[in-house]
């Protein structure tokens, strides 16, 4: 979310009565818009976002994408499927950059049955290239929101926890009685979330509520963008979750000279069930432990198991263990001292300026987005810290 | 916590208050300080039964000499069980806030299976029961006639209060029902010929309080104890039961020649109406039965069935509707009209003879309530235009008011279809019925709507035979299979039963699927709906002369002019449908009129104060595509999360924010006579 969220051109909006929204406004506290709810709700949950709370790092998400007759829908420009896989080619980008250590996979549904796109997986280019397939696919007959379910459930002993759905539908179409599912869901404790595009469908209702997970529906385009923005940050860890240390591989990237001619190549382990890239490479990634080669990290060790991953990466991960405490915040009347922002030296010309509590240095409200959202760190603290 | 409603102190069982109960409840206050009657609207799902009874039984404790009971009157077993429900929560509040035993008898008598302890009713202090028990005079004999004076009696749910009283009072006689009565005269002769072998001296013992005439009742009537019943009119109180039908064998015989002349009557081929005096002239011209006998029939059956220790009264079902007949007829010149069909207006060719004997007033069965106890309140979610019950049902109110909803989020979005994409109008109107292009277009809109409306849509229909018509439409242009690829559909059919039945087994499929299409004269038995449409205005039947004949008589008794009436039963049906899309301040709902006869200000303005308070100017002419746009963007909004907090303050209110001055300000504005 670096840059600001624009509303949708008008001319792409729906069609709308803005001279009732202004006669809503004006008729006093008692018909307050749905907009200034969701106002609040906002603010609130970026507060909510900083408490100190232990969030789960390594995280293996599904998303499920109803590609069914109504994606064809045209209130999202061009149409709803397009809109959803460009949101969603940038919500892996996204995705990974947060999370580097966790795997993504992805399910479409039409036609009543359901389809895996792409087998969890911590890469974001196969993802990505899935997604750019789908665009040109037909959205047909009707989604099936068990078979989908089912489909990321029935494996026993996966480690997943975490469903996206992202639904359009009014309907689905399921072969078995979906309530039982989500007791079995609720049991291995999947959280199920759903963005709806159409409307609040009961059943997703009870899927979200039954399993812990959100329940949204989009206004439109951007807010959609902002909605799917929300699941890339990692779900707090549930308590019951086990605190186990995992064990985990750093394996070096190997690079045969070509001046050594016994260098020969050899197939990474990655390629054994995709076709199509090419196969022989010199260099890689040696899992240390058993010694199989993989061309790309992270990726999960196919013969021994072992969590392999870059130093780099986890170190990315790291600001999620220790989330940046919100700043206090006062209003500027109150606030006595020099009236610029130690970030963007600008002026603080905002209603209130906002205090880191470790190192005292104060921040406009731009600055305080930028440094919960993308720097993850004080850079008040961080100068500190090296002066000291 | 507890409220202070104008001095009085109201023990409230929940934690949080809508601003409208508070007001409610204050107007109930002055209805009870004025022991006066009230008519009071307020719209479903804000917490009618709660505030009600926490108030009343407050008042009850407060002024335990000015109101001693409360009797409380619902529609359907359900509605019982759910006062009972918010009684026990209110009780239990008591007893966790007084610390104290509960003195507090409450009762409620919903079906046969716990029918009632006499005795009991006398003393509870709270008594929840059908309407039936209060106005048929038939069961209101049995239990009711022996309430106190200084009791209130509410009627929820009382949209449809006149109907009901009306029905209590009717009498349809069909040729079974003569064919069932013969035999219960049969049995009823064998019986005494029986007995008078055996014990004679019974029948003599009959005989000769009959001779004394019933003075008990008199005296009864006289002191002020009973309910009066409409059926026992005041001055065969005076008189002692004539001489003709005194002993046994000659009731039973007159009895018989009675029947033969109903028999005769329902041998016709042409339709008869008349008043009751054309009627009563002819049963003397032709079987010499005089009038006196007549009026005394329904209290000589009963005093009979008492003396003959008949057990099973349910037997005698059909001789006792004919002797309530007679004693109606021969009591009252005004207000009903016998009718005698020989075939239903469907079925011309099949000889089914009825004779309707129709109440045609309201206020007859209704009289003795408002004139015995000192307070009745009248209430349900719709009873706009406020001011025709009062008149209809021929009383005075001390209060009359409807309600808002105060929201905190505009969770009703009422639209008014008027026309199709291709502008053609769209109308249920009699002419236009059959016109192809107004059934496509009310197809298409059920198939546009299908496709945005989450979980369920119910359609209601103007009449069965409509709806049967435009869904053989529907399916034979495929528009049906077209909304079967969004929605199940569900067909009502007439048996209420078998509906309720139908989705029952269906639920699971229903929480993924649903759609109902429903007739409107059935209070439909479901609460799935996110969107319900009424296609066409629901007149009633308008060629029925039972119908006819009562719109005459509204028109020459209460000046109330035909349309008038005819409007504000549509209306007041329409409502009560859309009404069922909002169960709560939570939920949300579109309701869509399909008519463009909804836009006309005579029709807007009988719907409830809070429908068409959220009904604008831009929503009464709509296409089917403009409603199409306003409902996926009103489904969007209303789905964004909304928690308790958004209503505090709004629409829901702790004591702290109840006793704030401007909110005191504000809610005296939700009251609206």
């Amino acid at each position: 979310m670096d840059e600001e969220p624009e509303r949708a051109k008008r001319w792409e909006g729906g069609y709308e009565r803005t001279w009732e929204v202004l006669k809503e406004d004006e008729s006093g506290s008692l018909k307050a818009t749905v907009e200034d709810i969701l106002f609040q709700a906002k603010r609130k949950r970026v507060f909510e976002g900083h408490g100190q709370v232990r969030l789960g790092m390594m995280r293996h998400l599904f998303v499920i994408i109803d590609s069914s007759r109504s994606m064809e829908d045209q209130d999202l420009k061009p149409n709803r499927l397009t809109s959803t896989l460009k949101l969603m080619e940038f919500f892996v980008e996204e995705y990974f950059d947060q999370n580097p250590i966790s795997q993504i996979g992805i399910i479409t549904t039409k036609n009543k049955r359901a389809e895996k796109l792409t087998d969890l997986a911590g890469n974001p280019k196969k993802h990505l290239a899935a997604l750019k397939k789908v665009v040109d696919s037909t959205c047909v007959g009707e989604p099936s929101l068990y078979n989908s379910l089912n489909c990321v459930a029935l494996p026993s002993g996966t480690e997943i926890k975490e469903i996206l759905v992202i639904f359009s539908s009014l309907t689905t179409c399921d072969p078995a009685n979906i309530y039982e599912l989500i007791k079995t869901l609720n049991a291995l404790k999947i959280r199920v979330s759903v963005i709806g595009l159409s409307a609040e469908v009961r059943v997703c209702t009870i899927l979200t509520r039954e399993t812990g997970g959100s329940y949204n529906v989009i206004l439109d385009e951007s807010h959609f963008k902002e909605l799917l923005m929300l699941h890339v940050k990692p779900p707090p860890a549930s308590s019951s979750s086990e605190c186990s240390l995992i064990r985990m591989g750093f394996p070096q990237h190997v690079i045969a000279s070509m001046s050594d001619q016994d260098a020969k190549p050899s197939f990474s382990m990655s390629h054994l069930d995709s076709t199509g890239e090419p196969g022989l490479t010199l260099g890689g990634y040696y899992c240390p432990q058993c010694r199989a080669k993989y061309t790309e990290l992270p990726v999960e060790c196919k013969v021994c198991g072992l969590t392999l991953v870059s130093a780099p990466h986890l170190a990315r991960s790291f600001h999620h263990l220790f989330p940046l405490e919100a700043f206090q915040e006062t209003p500027l009347e109150e606030y006595e001292g020099e009236r610029f922002c130690e970030a963007c030296q600008g002026e603080l010309k905002d209603k209130s300026v906002f205090t880191c509590l470790a190192c005292k240095k104060v921040f406009c409200v731009e600055c305080d987005l930028f440094i919960h959202d993308t720097l993850h760190c004080c850079p008040g603290c961080m100068q500190t810290d090296r002066t000291s | 916590f507890r409220l202070n409603i104008d001095g009085l102190l109201v023990c409230f069982p929940y934690d949080y208050i809508y601003p409208e109960q508070y007001s409610y409840m204050l107007e109930l206050k002055r209805t009870l300080d004025a022991k006066g009657h009230g008519v009071l609207e307020m719209p479903s799902g804000t917490g009618k039964t709660i505030s009600l009874l926490s108030l009343i039984v407050a008042y009850q404790k407060a002024y335990p000499l000015e109101v001693t009971k409360l009797i409380y009157c619902s529609r359907t077993v359900p509605e019982i069980e759910k006062v009972v429900e918010e009684l026990k929560k209110l009780m239990d509040y008591y007893t966790k806030q007084t610390e104290a035993k509960n003195d507090f008898l409450a009762l409620a008598l919903s079906s046969r299976k716990n029918l009632c302890i006499h005795p009991e009713i006398l003393h509870a202090n709270i008594v929840v029961y059908s309407y039936n028990y209060l106005l048929d005079p038939k069961i209101a004999d049995l239990v009711s006639k022996e309430l106190a004076k200084k009791s209130v009696v509410v009627f929820d749910e009382a949209h449809n209060i006149d109907n009901v009283c009306i029905d209590s009072m009717s009498v349809n006689i069909t040729r079974r029902t003569l064919d069932r009565c013969q035999t219960n005269v049969e049995t009823l002769q064998n019986t005494i010929s029986r007995i008078k072998e055996t014990d004679a001296a019974k029948l003599q013992e009959e005989y000769r309080r009959l001779v004394e005439g019933l003075t008990e009742a008199n005296v009864a009537r006289e002191t002020d104890m009973y309910l009066s019943n409409p059926v026992l009119p005041d001055e065969i109180l005076q008189e002692a039961v004539p001489g003709s039908i005194r002993t046994a064998e000659h009731f039973v015989g007159f009895m018989k020649r009675f029947l033969e002349y109903l028999k005769a009557r329902l041998r016709i081929h042409h339709v008869v109406q008349e008043s009751t005096p054309q009627f009563l002239k002819d049963i003397y011209e032709k079987v010499c039965i005089d009038r006196k006998p007549l009026r005394f029939c329904a209290e000589r059956l009963r005093s009979l069935l008492r003396t003959l220790e008949i057990a099973d009264i349910a037997d005698f079902s059909a001789i006792t509707l004919i002797s309530h007949f007679a004693t109606l007829v021969s009591t009252y010149n005004k207000g009903f009209t016998i009718i005698i069909e020989p075939f239903e207006d469907r079925t011309p060719t099949i000889a089914n003879p009825v004779l309707h004997f129709s109440c045609m007033d309201p206020s007859i069965a209704i009289k003795p309530v408002f004139g015995r106890f000192q307070s009745v309140i009248i209430t349900s979610g719709t009873l706009s235009p406020l001011d025709i019950y009062p008149r209809i049902l021929d009383f005075r109110p001390v209060t009359v008011a409807s309600f808002t909803m105060t929201l905190a989020r505009t969770c009703l979005c009422p639209l008014i279809v008027g026309r199709g994409n291709d502008q053609v109008a769209m109308t249920s109107k009699f002419e236009t019925r059959e016109d192809f292009a107004v059934i496509r277009n009310y197809g298409n809109l059920l198939l546009e709507m299908s496709a945005i409306v989450p979980d369920g849509i119910v359609a209601f229909f103007t009449s069965y035979i409509y709806m049967e018509n435009i869904v053989a439409s529907w399916y034979e242009q495929g528009i049906l299979e077209n909304i079967q690829r969004n929605k199940l559909i569900f067909i009502e059919t007439q048996d209420a039963a078998e509906t309720s039945m139908a989705l029952m087994l269906n639920k699971n499929k229903i929480s993924c699927k649903r759609l109902f299409i429903s007739f409107s004269f059935q209070p439909p038995v479901h609460h799935y709906g996110r969107a319900v449409i009424v296609f066409g205005v629901p007149y009633v039947y308008t060629q029925s002369r039972i119908l006819k004949a009562r719109l005459e008589y509204l028109r020459d008794q209460f000046q109330i002019r035909e349309n008038d009436f005819l409007t504000f039963d549509a209306m007041r049906h329409a409502a009560q449908c859309v009404g069922r899309a909002i169960r709560g301040k939570t939920d949300y709902g579109l309701m869509i009129f399909a008519d463009k006869r909804y836009a006309r200000a005579d029709k807007r303005g009988k719907l409830p104060r809070w429908i068409q308070e959220h009904l604008t100017d831009g929503s009464l002419n709509l296409t089917i595509d403009e409603t199409v746009q306003l409902g996926k963007h009103f489904l969007r909004q209303m789905a964004q999360p909304f928690r308790q907090e958004d209503q505090l303050g709004l629409s829901l209110l702790t004591l702290e924010q109840l006793q704030s001055e401007d909110m005191l300000q504000k809610i005296a504005q939700i009251a609206q006579a």
